[in-house]
């Protein structure tokens, strides 16, 4: 798809991007977070050139899904600078002799710990349990994204604030 | 689960683990299907104590 000029830079986020550091959990979608090539870019963003990409070649819709090799994928577009970073940043990944990209485990933590949910902070957790977690490149982050007093917060709410 | 087999589990290649994905979300709906979701099941064979069911929640 992207070198068919559909879609520009790529990563896969979420828990399967989780997955890719930590023990896999189970989950029932696969994010993809996009962004579309120069060409093609407008005040106005549609996925549409993706859905009818992807339709094109027989994988159905279901919902706000569409089924590529069984697995519902949702695609998504950078919601505001750090996923836009967390795109930007993305690290190559091979599955069985593809290429793919991955974001980093600090951008997956800060993004976790942005949305809040408590199966977020779940996986922030178990990055840190696993020692998955670059700190120096991860203070740098939540600092840049302004998130640095949820970081705070997350440490008084599960390590009393002596993490 | 103790350490280090959740150790054993994230050295794993990243394709070893989609398989294992694989798995879980086909177990996932099929208990769904079942009618057992939010009952206890056994689960602590399951490669992770985590779960990130994205019908638990909405997308904030």
């Amino acid at each position: 798809m992207q070198s068919a000029g559909v879609i520009g830079r790529y990563a896969i986020g979420g828990a399967v991007a989780a997955t890719f550091y930590l023990e896999p959990a189970a989950t029932l979608d696969l994010d993809i977070f996009v962004e579309f090539p120069e060409t093609i870019k407008g005040s106005l963003v549609s996925l549409k050139p993706i859905y009818d990409y992807l339709q094109g070649r027989g994988c159905p819709t279901s919902g706000e899904y569409i089924v590529v090799a069984e697995w519902p994928v949702q695609f998504l577009v950078p919601a505001g600078p750090l996923e836009v970073e967390a795109l930007k940043r993305a690290t190559r990944a091979e599955v069985e002799g593809t290429s793919t990209w991955v974001m980093t485990a600090e951008h997956l933590v800060a993004i976790a710990l942005q949305t809040g949910r408590v199966k977020d902070h779940n996986r922030v957790l178990q990055f840190i349990e696993l020692k998955k977690i670059d700190y120096p490149m991860l203070s740098d982050i939540l600092q840049r994204h302004g998130l640095s007093l949820k970081w705070k917060q997350f440490e008084v709410r599960y390590f009393h604030g002596r993490h | 689960m103790g350490d280090t087999r959740r150790e054993q589990l994230a050295a794993l290649p990243f394709a070893e683990k989609l398989k294992i994905l694989e798995k879980l979300r086909a177990r996932s709906l099929a208990i769904a299907a079942a009618g057992l979701r939010g009952s206890e099941s056994k689960t602590e064979d399951e490669p992770s104590a985590a779960r990130d069911d994205k019908t638990d929640e909405p997308k904030s």
